[in-house]
């Protein structure tokens, strides 16, 4: 009997251990910044709580649901756009603009979805890459409106103020850090909301198979709607926080394919339809491709003594290891998929449910 | 007061009739058994029943109700639930989760949904096997989750699509329990089965379907005597 795994399988109940060690956790992620000075690490971080969000809103569709978007980009796109065009064009703050950009979000999911969903499976991927696709190509081409290729860059975000006293003014990485914070608290906090009611059993089952669902009374077309919603919601809360940390957005960064298939990897490399799978797969994919993308690597080799720095290899990869990034990246994550098929996370409670079974 | 009623029921693909103008009605607490060769239309009619096709002609009225054109999910809500010949087990889902994706459908509370889950785990005595993911389950044990799964929807009527199919004849025999059990309970069920011993000693009614039409409808002591069917099943005397 081929083992499943556990992971997806609904489990009741926390333990106190692991309430304590969540707790724990979280502390010292909002103590985080008091600790380490460094901002360097605070990017890091921002960018890992960025992944975060935008791989567990796809989760809830992927993961859950069962349909597998390749064209999240979209609402990533429509949220980071949103943003940015009502902050750099009407001078509307960017914390009522994520507003609009969630609610255009949920219009274009809709829409969508009622088209879409019509499609099953492999045909369901292609129209969610093509619907990405029109909305890349339509904000190239709609300058006026967009600034097309030129992208936006924000030149002056204002200061946050609450009833005239000024909360943050932006100038440091912080207010980033907490505001992705608070988000990534936020999309795991709903993910375990949908996991724990009605939806999540309606999602998990669709997902399971379709059929079977449809004649236990489940509307597929409802269902796969909502979890498109709330899917592409979150998705643009990150394109939106995304927006606002880097400061500039061209149609390449936030609506290419390359964000999309980035979204879906995030948790396939983490675990597929676990509420901690994209934690993991941001955990793991973002430090990994900063670490190829600077000399890292070669440093920490030369530095280890495993290579001379002097000799022919310790110069080739000190001049070439940064460009061959990509290249790594690539091989890495094939890797991950092939030894791994349910992501570091599924690979890991497997691991863990073997050795139960071989101490019983 | 017949609780279905199937009027003139045709159902084409292309040129070909899978069901062509098939009637009988189901009266309600009975069973009804559905028989018939290989491709005689059976689960087509099942399909027709549930919402999968619309009919292409004739008229299905539930409870008075006509349902051509309704979608399963609608269909299920209304009281008739069906299982599928080549069962359909949300294999990454424990089997209790299984049957609460069908209690779901009368509750928005897990807590209820759960209690409704485990009643009908236990009518199909699954309790051994509830937090087991469903995809590890012998074919056996399929069957039967197939049948927890369904009754927790609730429904007044009930299709079975060969849950007997595959099953060694001690499984068999539980199932024939729980189908005479269910019927006690007040389901009225139709029930395609190929066991023809099982059929006869289930079954209130029997409906004969050969290349998509009804051929006889009598009990079953009528079925077994009647030429036309013993011709349809073994050929005929030359």
């Amino acid at each position: 009997m081929r083992m499943l795994p556990q992971s997806l399988v609904n489990k009741r109940g926390a333990s106190p251990v692991r309430v304590v060690l969540t707790l724990a956790v979280v502390a010292l992620l909002f103590f985080f910044p008091r600790l380490v000075e460094s901002t360097y690490a605070l990017h890091i971080m921002i960018l890992i709580f960025i992944s975060i969000i935008m791989g567990s809103s796809w989760n809830i569709l992927g993961g859950y649901t069962g349909q597998y978007s390749v064209g999240h980009a979209a609402y990533f796109g429509v949220g980071a756009y949103m943003t940015m065009m009502l902050l750099q064009f009407k001078q509307i703050p960017p914390w009522y603009g994520m507003w609009a950009g969630m609610a255009a979000a949920l219009l274009t999911a809709l829409v969508i979805g009622t088209i879409c969903f019509r499609l099953r499976g492999p045909y369901f991927v292609l129209a969610s890459i093509a619907v990405a696709e029109i909305f890349r190509v339509t904000t190239l081409n709609l300058k006026e409106i967009t600034n097309g290729a030129e992208g936006i860059l924000a030149t002056e975000l204002p200061p946050l103020r609450i009833g005239g006293t000024v909360i943050t003014d932006f100038l440091t990485k912080v207010p980033f850090y907490y505001a992705g914070l608070v988000c990534v608290l936020l999309i795991i906090a709903i993910s375990l909301g949908v996991q724990h009611s009605k939806l999540g059993y309606y999602f998990q089952a669709i997902r399971e198979d379709q059929d079977a669902a449809h004649s236990l009374g489940i509307n597929l077309t409802v269902y796969k709607n909502a979890a498109l919603a709330i899917s592409a919601v979150f998705t643009s809360l990150a394109g939106s926080l995304y927006a606002i940390y880097v400061g500039f957005i061209d149609p390449t960064t936030v609506l290419a394919l390359d964000l999309s298939v980035q979204i879906v990897l995030i948790c396939i490399i983490g675990g597929i339809g676990t509420i901690f799978g994209p934690v993991i797969g941001a955990l793991v994919l973002i430090p990994l491709s900063e670490a190829l993308r600077s000399n890292v690597i070669a440093e920490g080799l030369i530095k280890s003594g495993l290579v001379n720095a002097e000799s022919g290899v310790g110069t080739f990869l000190t001049d070439h290891l940064s460009h061959a990034h990509v290249l790594i990246y690539g091989i890495l994550v094939v890797i991950v998929i092939l030894y791994m098929p349910d992501g570091v996370l599924g690979f890991f409670s497997n691991l863990a449910a073997k050795r139960n079974r071989g101490n019983a | 007061m017949a609780i279905l009623e199937i009027k003139h029921v045709s159902k084409f693909f292309g040129g070909l009739a899978a069901n062509s103008d098939v009637s009988f009605a189901l009266e309600e607490g009975m069973i009804m058994g559905l028989i018939g060769p290989n491709g005689a239309g059976k689960t087509t009619l099942f399909n027709c029943i549930t919402g999968y096709y619309p009919p292409s002609r004739g008229e299905i009225l539930f409870k008075g109700r006509r349902m051509n054109g309704l979608n399963p999910d609608k269909v299920c809500k209304l009281g008739m639930a069906r299982t599928w010949q080549k069962v359909r087990p949300l294999a990454r889902m424990s089997v209790v989760d299984n049957v609460m994706v069908g209690a779901l459908c009368r509750t928005n509370s897990l807590k209820t949904a759960r209690e409704m889950a485990m009643e009908q785990i236990r009518v199909v005595r699954l309790e051994h096997r509830v937090n087991v993911a469903a995809g590890g389950l012998p074919i056996g044990e399929r069957k039967k989750l197939e049948v927890a799964r369904v009754l927790a929807t609730r429904p007044e009527l009930l299709l079975l699509d060969e849950v007997m199919g595959g099953l060694n004849p001690a499984e068999s025999d539980e199932i024939i329990r729980l189908i005479l059990e269910i019927r006690k309970s007040g389901i009225t069920q139709m029930v395609i089965e190929h066991d023809m011993k099982a059929i006869m000693r289930i079954s209130d009614r029997i409906v004969v379907l050969n290349s998509g039409e009804k051929l006889a409808e009598g009990n079953p002591s009528e079925i077994v005597s009647n030429p036309d069917v013993v011709a349809a099943y073994l050929g005929s005397e030359h």
